[in-house]
């Protein structure tokens, strides 16, 4: 069930009118939220709802015994069995069969050939971002940085609330815990600013599944394509990875702060970024934070002079939460790199330039490198294998390419280019300025229907948000 | 402000705003016309005219297939013949370009439903087996518009059981059923793609200037002839006076009989005809012919419908254009292996009438469609020679 589909929009409307309506005590809404969130879970597979709820009653309840233990080992081996379930979900679902297919292929390698029978299990949706969110929370008590609450049902709740429970963003505890234990009535500005929300996100999401038309074709049949339709194609996944999975977030912010919930921003238009770490501050910046508290930070930061190794770390096991397969390795790796290289360029005086001052020139170049270097990057996270991604690189840099420009290339890449600006500048005022449309209500409400409905009337066959996969 | 006024406030927006927006899709539907256009069009009327069709009195006859029933079977004329013979016979031409087996499929459940509830059988189901429709390449070409002729096409039974595999797939069909007048987002998108993007034609062989102007000229010739030989036809894509089918001679005059046979030679110029070659391998794989599992299944279900309420079902193979069109040995052999898996599944040999000797490649418009009047008059009349003994 996603959020662009009728059935979402009926699921949303019943939920609704039992949510404004009729259950109106705290507790009936709690109970509603867990009832409703299920049932949007369950529409992919029933099967695993006992995993989510599983890992949320046992993470609870090892917060509470964190709570309760007066000795630091205590703590320590609470807090070590939460990360083995929760990390232990993950291994076993998402990433056991990369590790016995890696094992096999690296076997072979030395001429072995081994018969391994993978385990060929279905990934459960949004697994990795349930299984973060339930995490922080038993770190987050353990470090003592908020204490474990009291109330099953609110946790389950907050952990499967269903606006942000396949695709994020990833909540921390101590935001949407404090919200799930006090709900409270949606304010009608806020209502307003969820309904933009809303209609942007469809909005991006509907040019996302266009834009994924040229994407699919460079990456999948790039052989025949001239070098202007490849760099299209690589442009043209930027936009859909951007509309797809923001338009999402968008969507999962607006709906909820019509329930009266307020969850934190995840993108902050980040193809304007003007060098990688600046990039990753304004991309998926949930998980980009979750990693630099928890594990970035946990291998000691900036400290000790390892940070080299700490962003590389980081970075390449970000890469591979976002999928079980060496692309996705290869894309964390290459960001650890730029950003590693980041932080040496601007240790040398002869770049001190660069980062002082606001010299417009100079901040278009920075930009241009650094939205270069980011589609390097969906390269490797896009392509179907490591070979395919270097076959794509090279064509995107080779001058001999003697295919043929097909008819539509160059308004295609104009298109697509011009959508991703459009969509970025549209972002950067919903961020800066909607509370000066949202406060000219003919205007606002005209903007909402006519994007609605253009949203509606077009569109590509599409059932998934790519997000849904890691 | 208190609780339930806010959510009622909210739900209240949310509802107008849905049922405002599906007005203006509603209307954009209506003024663009779209349930009118083409194989919708046709599909639809064609559908419409079953409660119709079961009255008649008559014996009944159904040729089922693709556009090449279409273009070469012509019921008055294979009525008219039946019924000189003594034979009380009524005909109708149910061929559909751009419905594949997956589609016909549905829509021939729909006939059977018809047929089944007012407890009459048809006398004769004719059921073309198209080879080059049921290829993985004209599967994949058809994916924009599966949903809108599903919905179109399927029972609410039938997507109620979608529905209970995969609830969000059932949920949308019913959406474009009831709330879309079946025309999905998809349709909508890849007729803007069209018209933003126009597909790459095959015309890599080009007729001298003169010929092209003749040809257009000649095709508007043809446009006012029509007008003149039906002044007061409201012309539809599926007709029952028509019986589903196109004009017959008799009605046309000589001079549009006589525009018609230049009109043909114009058509047929090597360069057409290599252009239209390139476009069929292009869309249907015609040639090779790589077989999609579903489209074949389908097909096979298409027969057992028919066997449900026919007295008897042919399935034929419709004349060929050899001069342009073969198959290679693999196609050969695919296509063998697809026409024992039918006649396996089925019970039913095909009739072959690929390679007749009374049609030639100058009774083809194109590659693959028999001509009107060329074509089809021939055609129509081996169809009474081989089946008039069964009627």
């Amino acid at each position: 069930m996603i959020f662009n589909t009728p059935i979402f929009f009926w699921f949303f409307l019943i939920f609704m009118i039992f949510y404004g309506l009729v259950f109106v005590k705290q507790k009936a809404k709690v109970y509603l939220v867990i009832v409703a969130s299920l049932v949007f879970y369950g529409a992919w597979n029933y099967a695993f709802i006992p995993l989510l709820v599983g890992s949320a009653v046992a993470d609870y309840f090892i917060a509470q015994a964190i709570g309760n233990s007066d000795s630091q080992q205590h703590k320590k081996r609470w807090v070590t069995l939460s990360l083995v379930i929760n990390l232990g979900i993950l291994a076993t679902f998402k990433y056991a069969d990369f590790v016995l297919v890696s094992v096999a292929d690296l076997l072979s390698v030395f001429g072995y050939h081994a018969s391994i029978d993978t385990l060929g299990w279905v990934l459960p949706v949004g697994i990795s971002f349930y299984t973060f969110q339930s995490l922080s929370y038993t770190i987050d008590v353990y470090r003592g940085d908020m204490k474990p609450r009291k109330g099953l049902l609110e946790f389950v709740a907050a952990l499967s609330f269903f606006p942000q429970l396949v695709a994020g963003p990833i909540l921390r505890a101590r935001h949407i815990l404090p919200q799930m234990h006090a709900i409270s009535l949606p304010k009608w500005d806020a209502v307003k600013h969820g309904f933009l929300l809303i209609t942007v996100g469809l909005l991006k999401k509907t040019g996302a599944d266009l834009l994924a038309i040229p994407a699919q074709k460079a990456f999948e049949a790039h052989e025949n394509l001239s070098t202007l339709e490849i760099w299209t194609g690589v442009l043209a996944f930027a936009g859909q990875i951007y509309g797809d999975f923001s338009g999402y977030t968008d969507m999962a912010i607006g709906i909820a702060l019509l329930l009266g919930f307020s969850i934190p921003l995840n993108f902050r238009v980040p193809y304007f970024a003007v060098s990688p770490v600046d990039f990753w501050r304004r991309w998926h910046i949930s998980l980009s934070s979750w990693l630099k508290d928890y594990l970035y930070i946990s291998l000691g930061g900036n400290r000790n002079n390892h940070r080299t190794r700490n962003v590389f770390i980081t970075m390449l096991l970000g890469g591979l939460w976002h999928g079980a397969a060496w692309t996705f390795v290869a894309w964390g790796a290459f960001h650890g790199l730029i950003i590693t290289l980041t932080h040496y360029l601007a240790g040398l005086k002869v770049f001190a330039a660069f980062n002082s001052g606001n010299n417009k020139l100079i901040t278009m170049v920075k930009w241009a490198a650094t939205f270069y270097l980011i589609l390097i990057g969906w390269v490797f996270f896009r392509a179907t294998d490591i070979t395919s991604a270097i076959q794509i690189l090279s064509a995107m840099h080779s001058f001999t390419n003697d295919a043929e420009l097909g008819r539509h290339a160059m308004a295609i890449f104009i298109m697509t280019s011009v959508w991703i600006l459009l969509v970025h500048i549209m972002d950067f005022y919903v961020i800066k300025g909607a509370d000066k449309l949202e406060k000219k209500p003919w205007l606002f409400w005209f903007l909402i229907i006519l994007i609605q409905s253009i949203c509606i009337m077009v569109g590509e066959p599409s059932n998934e948000f790519i997000y849904f996969q890691f | 402000m208190n609780e339930r006024m806010i959510y009622a406030k909210i739900l209240f927006a949310i509802t107008l705003c849905a049922g405002v927006t599906v007005a203006i899709m509603q209307g954009f539907i209506a003024i663009a016309d779209a349930k009118n256009q083409g194989v919708f069009a046709r599909t639809s009327l064609a559908r419409e005219a079953l409660p119709q069709i079961v009255k008649e009195p008559h014996d009944l006859v159904i040729f089922y297939g693709s556009s090449m029933t279409r273009a070469g079977f012509s019921p008055r004329l294979f009525d008219r013949k039946l019924n000189e013979m003594g034979k009380n016979v009524k005909s109708f031409n149910y061929g559909f370009g751009g419905l594949n087996p997956y589609f016909q499929d549905f829509l021939s459940r729909r006939i059977k439903d018809e047929f089944v509830a007012n407890d009459k059988k048809l006398k004769l189901a004719m059921i073309e087996f198209n080879p080059f429709q049921t290829t993985q390449t004209r599967w994949q070409g058809a994916k924009p518009v599966v949903d809108s002729f599903l919905s179109m096409l399927a029972s609410d039974e039938e997507l109620f059981e979608i529905a209970k595999q995969d609830i969000t797939r059932g949920t949308l069909l019913f959406n474009i059923r009831y709330i879309r007048n079946n025309i999905s987002s998809e349709i909508i998108t890849s007729s803007f793609g069209r018209g933003i993007f126009p597909p790459y034609r095959w015309r890599q062989f080009e007729d001298t200037e003169e010929v092209q102007q003749a040809r257009r000229e000649i095709g508007r010739k043809l446009g006012e002839f029509f007008e003149k030989d039906y002044p007061d036809l409201d012309y539809q894509d599926w007709m029952y006076e028509w019986q589903g089918a196109g004009t017959i001679p008799e009605e046309r005059s000589e001079e549009t009989l006589i525009a018609f046979e230049e009109y043909y030679d114009l058509n047929q110029t090597d360069a057409q005809m290599k252009n239209d070659r390139l476009s069929r391998i292009r869309s249907a794989d015609i040639e090779e012919l790589n077989f999609e599992p579903l489209l074949v299944e389908s097909f096979i279900q298409i027969v057992k419908n028919f066997q449900q309420f026919s007295e008897k079902v042919e399935v034929i193979m419709l004349p060929r254009n050899t001069k342009w069109i073969t198959n290679t040995p693999e196609g050969k052999k695919r296509l063998a292996l697809a026409i024992n898996q039918i006649e396996e599944a089925t019970g039913i040999t095909i009739r072959d009438h690929q390679d007749l000797d009374i049609i030639d490649p100058t009774m083809f418009s194109d590659t693959t469609h028999l001509a009107r009047y060329r074509g089809d008059v021939p055609y129509t009349n081996y169809l009474i020679e081989q089946y008039a003994n069964d009627l």
